[in-house]
């Protein structure tokens, strides 16, 4: 009989699971992970919810970067913060899959593998995403000179952001919300960035976000005059920029509102 | 002369973001620098878009003129000396602020500085010096820095310059010598060439430089690139892509930019206007066969000939070439060569490796391959997969053509006997023979 591990939606959780099902030993395929929330029941198969546990994640951690490098446990990291339900089926997959060929750190140039094929589409997804994000999050000054930017990404990519704009902004206090998931990646001047989930926060926190810096006004109308001028007249093309810029970005971008 | 010093901070950057918006690149590439955690910026090695302006060029720098009063009299430009248009010239201090600024709320990811020449060369690049120095050294600035250079400064200025800038560029302005005497009176041929022979020679020297002193500064990391206007002279594609092909290989250039040309000046030498618009497919054709250059192995020569001068309109230049060239197809995917690979139309550099890579571990077929990322609408006249091709279709030249720019996705006509037609009442379709007898 198949089981299936059912674990929550985060890389510790994930990586919990991949614990679980690699001490079980169990054949390809009968064996499985699915994310809580979004199971579909299936016949003849064994149910088993696992609790998320660092010290069963950073055993895998290791594993993997032990056995596969620091490529394959990059794809397998971006993977799992996937939005797609079947990305630990996948993960799963690829870690079993690289046991059978000769140069297992090579996993991911397997291609013709279909859960290969997987992880490398969610974790290209999620990578184009973070990139795009990366030029598209807008920063507001908070009167208390707090950067703010807020996004609504598809898939989880804070994590993503964070390294970036740490390695960019080293000595700014800044903070970005990811209002799907009520996540917040907050860097203080000086210090680490670290990642914090808050639910109850909103209603007063909303009130502190509002309040801008005297300059902000001024600088968003700079922008904005900016990027009308920018372009030329004769060559418009709305169509170009919504390949390139696509709508669900906007909202959340200075140029775009107002 | 009171005008101008009354003149707001938000006046100057619409008058000086206006005059710029005619220059061409706006990457942020070729430099990858990590902050040394004094300042504020970084800079990625592939670059990073940060917006798409309406007219869908991606707005990565602040792209502005230090000014926009100019000695020269180009007939193309704006900013030249005989039109009447608003002037306005910034301070180093306004520029260092809007940077900062933008910056730090990561609307940008740079400066991006030109002008026009006030009094002479060496006097505005001494104010844009100013600027740029500023920049680095209060403002401990750490992001992309693209610098204009004006033809005729002196060697030492250019030289400074270099070390604060991440990519310079001197532009072509027009792909031809004659061109330019007809266009740009104030400018030749040398004396833009002149500053482009420096930077390769002092990035080369300053190659050396690092490997011996491995904290030695940069010159110029992000290398230079050029610019000319397509569509004002008479030039063919030929022409073009052969001075592109020079320039890289005889100046060391990171990259070439074509400007299809727009008018905005009245001018007896400049070509009438059509109504039709700038030359934008020619353009985007240019393009195509630039990137061909760089990334594909191909030569200018392969491309066009001197009897057939120009690109076609309705083909991108990979399968224009394709289809002179029938005689190399269909390529066995599972053992062809990387180079043979990459000249397929419907496979670019990015899927070429990927199938290298991928076949080692076993037979690929036209499945893999989609996943992979190849355009199999373009590819399948031009590839077999252990043998087969995708579908019985002829290579011959006509066929292909007529399919390829059949542009929707579809299956090429007559591929597995079927065809897709739209039924019509009034159409005589006979239903097959096995039908007749039937009922009606």
């Amino acid at each position: 009989m198949k089981t299936i591990y059912i674990c929550t939606d985060s890389i510790t959780g994930i990586f919990s699971a991949v614990y679980e099902a690699w001490k079980d030993r169990r054949r390809e395929g009968a064996s499985g992970i699915a994310i809580q929330g979004s199971v579909e029941p299936e016949l003849f198969c064994e149910y088993r919810e696992i609790l998320e546990k660092e010290s069963k994640a950073e055993a895998v951690e290791r594993m993997i970067l032990g056995n596969l490098g620091q490529d394959v446990y990059h794809h397998i990291y971006y993977a799992a913060l996937s939005r797609d339900d079947q990305k630990g089926e996948a993960i799963l997959g690829t870690l079993l899959a690289a046991r059978k060929i000769r140069q297992p750190r090579k996993i991911m140039e397997h291609l013709g593998n279909p859960s290969v094929e997987k992880v490398f589409e969610l974790s290209r997804a999620v990578g184009n995403e973070a990139h795009l994000l990366t030029g598209f999050v807008r920063f507001q000054e908070l009167e208390n000179g707090i950067l703010f930017a807020d996004i609504t990404p598809k898939n989880q990519v804070l994590t993503c952001l964070g390294a970036h704009f740490q390695e960019r902004f080293p000595l700014e206090n800044w903070m970005i919300r990811d209002k799907n998931r009520d996540m917040f990646v907050v860097h203080e001047s000086g210090r680490r960035w670290v990642l914090v989930q808050e639910e109850d926060m909103e209603g007063r926190l909303d009130a502190r976000l509002s309040r801008l810096s005297d300059q902000e006004e001024e600088m968003q109308k700079l922008w904005r005059e900016f990027c009308n001028t920018i372009s030329i007249k004769e060559r418009e093309n709305p169509k170009c920029q919504r390949t390139h810029l696509p709508l669900r970005y906007r909202p959340n971008m200075t140029e775009f509102v107002r | 002369m009171e005008l101008q010093q009354s003149i707001s901070i938000a006046d100057k950057l619409k008058i000086l973001t206006d005059a710029a918006k005619y220059d061409v690149a706006c990457t942020s590439s070729g430099t990858q620098r990590s902050n040394d955690g004094t300042g504020i910026g970084s800079c990625a090695q592939a670059g990073i878009c940060h917006s798409f302006s309406a007219d869908g060029r991606c707005i990565s720098l602040l792209k502005i003129l230090f000014t926009n009063e100019c000695i020269y009299d180009c007939k193309y430009c704006i900013n030249r000396r005989s039109n009447d248009v608003p002037r306005a010239s910034f301070t180093p201090d306004e520029i260092c602020t809007l940077t900062m600024e933008f910056y730090r709320r990561n609307y940008i990811e740079g400066l991006f500085l030109s002008s026009g020449v006030l009094k002479s060369p060496d006097y505005t690049m001494d104010l844009i010096y100013a600027a740029l120095y500023k920049l680095r050294t209060t403002y401990r600035f750490q992001g992309y820095i693209h610098v204009k250079a004006i033809p005729g400064t002196s060697q030492e200025l250019l030289e400074r310059l270099g070390f604060l800038a991440d990519r310079m560029s001197v532009n072509l302005e027009l792909p031809t010598a004659e061109g330019l005497r007809l266009l740009a009176p104030h400018k030749t041929r040398e004396r833009i060439l002149a500053p482009m022979r420096l930077v390769q020679n002092r990035m080369e020297e300053n190659r050396q430089e690092i490997q011996l002193y491995r904290n030695a500064q940069r010159f110029v990391p992000a290398g230079q690139s050029t610019q000319m206007i397509i569509g004002a002279t008479p030039e063919t594609d030929f022409q073009i892509i052969h001075v592109a092909e020079a320039l890289y290989k005889k100046f060391g250039l990171k990259r070439v930019f074509y400007s299809a040309f727009v008018h905005v000046n009245e001018d007896a030498s400049l070509p009438a206007r059509t109504g039709e618009g700038p030359p934008l497919l020619r353009e985007h054709r240019l393009y195509q066969a630039d990137f061909l250059l760089r990334y594909y192995q191909f030569q200018a020569g392969e491309l066009l000939t001197e009897e057939n001068p120009n690109f076609n309109i309705f083909l991108d230049p990979k399968c224009n070439w394709a289809l002179r060239n029938l005689d190399v197809f269909p390529v066995e995917v599972n053992t062809a060569r990387y180079e043979l690979l990459l000249r397929v139309p419907g496979i670019g550099y990015k899927s070429a490796g990927r199938i290298v890579k991928a076949r080692r571990y076993g037979k690929l077929d036209f499945g893999d391959l989609k996943k992979m990322g190849v355009v199999l609408k373009r590819a399948l006249y031009f590839l077999t997969c252990s043998g087969k091709m995708m579908y019985p279709v002829k290579i011959e030249e006509d066929y292909i053509t007529r399919n390829l720019l059949n542009v929707k996705e579809r299956l090429p006509e007559g591929a597995g006997g079927m065809t897709f037609r739209q039924l019509s009442l009034f159409d005589d379709v006979r239903f097959g023979s096995a039908a007749e007898g039937g009922v009606i």
